[in-house]
């Protein structure tokens, strides 16, 4: 198997011939379909697909929460345990404890990866993504924008060996997204953590991601790994940004010819 | 402006709340003129007057008011302490693991729709003078279990995969999600069960014999044929069943402040 020695080169994080099909009433579904790349550390990958491809799904199974049906994912050389090691995962729905405090919501990943919590580290990364003055507030009283913030410094706060986010910002108006994607770069360039960002935005991939993964229509497999060869920061308007997302726009159209 | 409109409103209200009593006291005083009959149904005054008898000097037996009432009270926390810690356990476990509830609720289902009175022949046969616990745990206990089991299976699969996420075990993810997701529904379930666990042990102090009890009290004084006492019993469990309800309301109000929909 490729991966052990895969890792040994260094690659931190590998997906590895992954398949996953789902048995139901109406027969099987394949969902993911041989699936293979692989991330190095502190890099930030991108991945998109259709809509329905089984990005979720494959999110699920790099953190733990489903098992592949055959194939690996390794993560620093071993399977996704999340009671081992320690991940960031930050999701597309609603992910603060309701009834704790902003704060509060910050501490939970300490508290649940290391039994107790420290709240110098909670306030560092609430002022890393700029929620000071935030923190006696309670999820329902502050924005869509500021919930991500909340959700994204729960994740940094356990210091994970990797970071993955699905969808995270589909949720929310352009401005609001453009913001977040400027302070998750600041984020990500000041930590160097790895981090997968899966979206349906192409847009959002070619900006934020070192490489893009373009996955096929369900069974999803990988389609083409890109990478985008451009500085950061990054601008939406200039002719090279335009033509890598034109790029991926288009394979993403021979996968569904009605986009 | 905006304070005085509410002030105003508050004000307005008290005022239409005690016309209301007022005007019900006096719609009582004519009835009981016009049917002059004493001893069938007393006026507000007599009523009042025996209050005050049965409060300061006690009854028959010298046995005042407020320790018919604290027998009362004690009975029903007893029963309702009993029926929240069986019930919530067995809701949580009942929402959380279809099996469980696959197993229990053949059994479950039907004994819901028995009235706790039902039960009080056979409970006074099996269990004794003692038996009233059993009743008011009946009553708490329905009630309960189904408002955990709701709670449980509304909590949120996201807030639950956070916590996996970051390696929470079973018994974590049921302290620090399952169980604050199901909070309020639990909550509900334990006013609802307090107040059908009171209504049960006035109905099971009427019937089950004893010396203390405000449900003993009215049975009791309706053997003597003296009304007024009755009334008083029935005012004052009235006005404890009142006074627990707004208790535990404002005590849901106190917890529940992260809810949006609290105290509407």
């Amino acid at each position: 198997m490729w991966a052990h020695e895969a890792w040994a080169m260094g690659l931190m994080f590998v997906v590895d011939s992954l398949n996953k099909s789902f048995h139901t009433e109406s027969g099987t579904i394949d969902v993911i379909d041989n699936l293979s790349f692989s991330v190095e550390e502190g890099q930030f990958l991108c991945i998109v697909g259709p809509s329905g491809c089984g990005k979720t799904t494959l999110l699920k199974i790099m953190c733990g929460l489903e098992t592949p049906t055959s194939g690996n994912v390794l993560i620093n050389g071993v399977l996704p345990n999340p009671q081992k090691q320690k991940f960031g995962v930050i999701f597309q729905e609603e992910s603060l404890l309701p009834w704790r405090t902003v704060i509060q919501n910050v501490e939970f990943g300490q508290e649940i990866c290391s039994g107790r919590c420290s709240l110098d580290i909670a306030r560092k990364y609430m002022s890393l993504v700029g929620l000071v003055g935030f923190e006696n507030y309670y999820p329902h009283q502050i924005s869509g924008g500021m919930k991500k913030r909340v959700a994204i410094a729960r994740a940094l706060a356990v210091d994970p060996d990797i970071i993955m986010m699905d969808e995270p910002f589909a949720d929310l108006d352009a401005q609001t997204r453009w913001i977040l994607q400027k302070e998750l770069l600041s984020v990500w360039s000041q930590l160097k953590k790895t981090v997968i960002f899966i979206t349906h935005n192409v847009e959002e991939a070619v900006f934020l991601g070192q490489f893009v993964a373009v996955l096929t229509k369900r069974p999803a497999t990988l389609k083409s790994l890109i990478k985008i060869d451009l500085p950061y920061p990054r601008s939406r308007l200039t002719p090279p940004f335009i033509s890598y997302r034109e790029k991926i726009i288009g394979m993403l159209q021979q996968e569904i010819p009605s986009i | 402006m905006g304070i005085r409109s509410s002030y105003y409103k508050g004000l307005k209200s008290i005022i239409v709340g005690l016309a209301s009593i007022v005007t019900f006291l006096l719609a009582w005083e004519a009835v009981f003129l016009v049917m002059n009959n004493p001893f069938f149904l007393p006026g507000p005054y007599q009523v009042f007057l025996a209050f005050i008898r049965i409060a300061t000097l006690g009854d028959i037996n010298h046995v005042p008011l407020a320790l018919h009432a604290s027998v009362s009270l004690y009975r029903v926390l007893l029963g309702f302490v009993a029926g929240a810690v069986t019930a919530i356990p067995l809701g949580l476990l009942m929402g959380m693991r279809t099996t469980v509830r696959s197993a229990v609720n053949p059994i479950i289902e039907p004994l819901r729709f028995i009235p706790p009175m039902a039960w009080i022949p056979l409970t006074i046969l099996l269990l004794g003078l003692n038996g009233y616990i059993f009743i008011i745990w009946l009553g708490v206990f329905f009630p309960v279990l189904l408002n955990t089991i709701a709670g449980v299976r509304r909590a949120s699969i996201t807030l639950v995969n956070v916590a996996k996420t970051f390696g929470a075990k079973d018994l974590t993810i049921l302290r620090k999600i399952i169980f604050p997701s199901a909070l309020p529904e639990i909550m509900t379930g334990l006013r609802v069960g307090m107040g059908i666990g009171w209504m049960c042990l006035v109905a099971a102090e009427l019937i089950i014999p004893s010396a203390y009890g405000l449900g003993y009290l009215i049975e009791e004084y309706f053997n003597y044929a003296q009304t007024d006492v009755v009334i008083v019993g029935m005012i004052t469990i009235g006005l404890i069943g009142l006074a627990i309800n707004y208790f535990m309301l404002y005590v849901e109000k106190r917890m529940f402040r992260w809810r949006v929909d609290v105290g509407t």
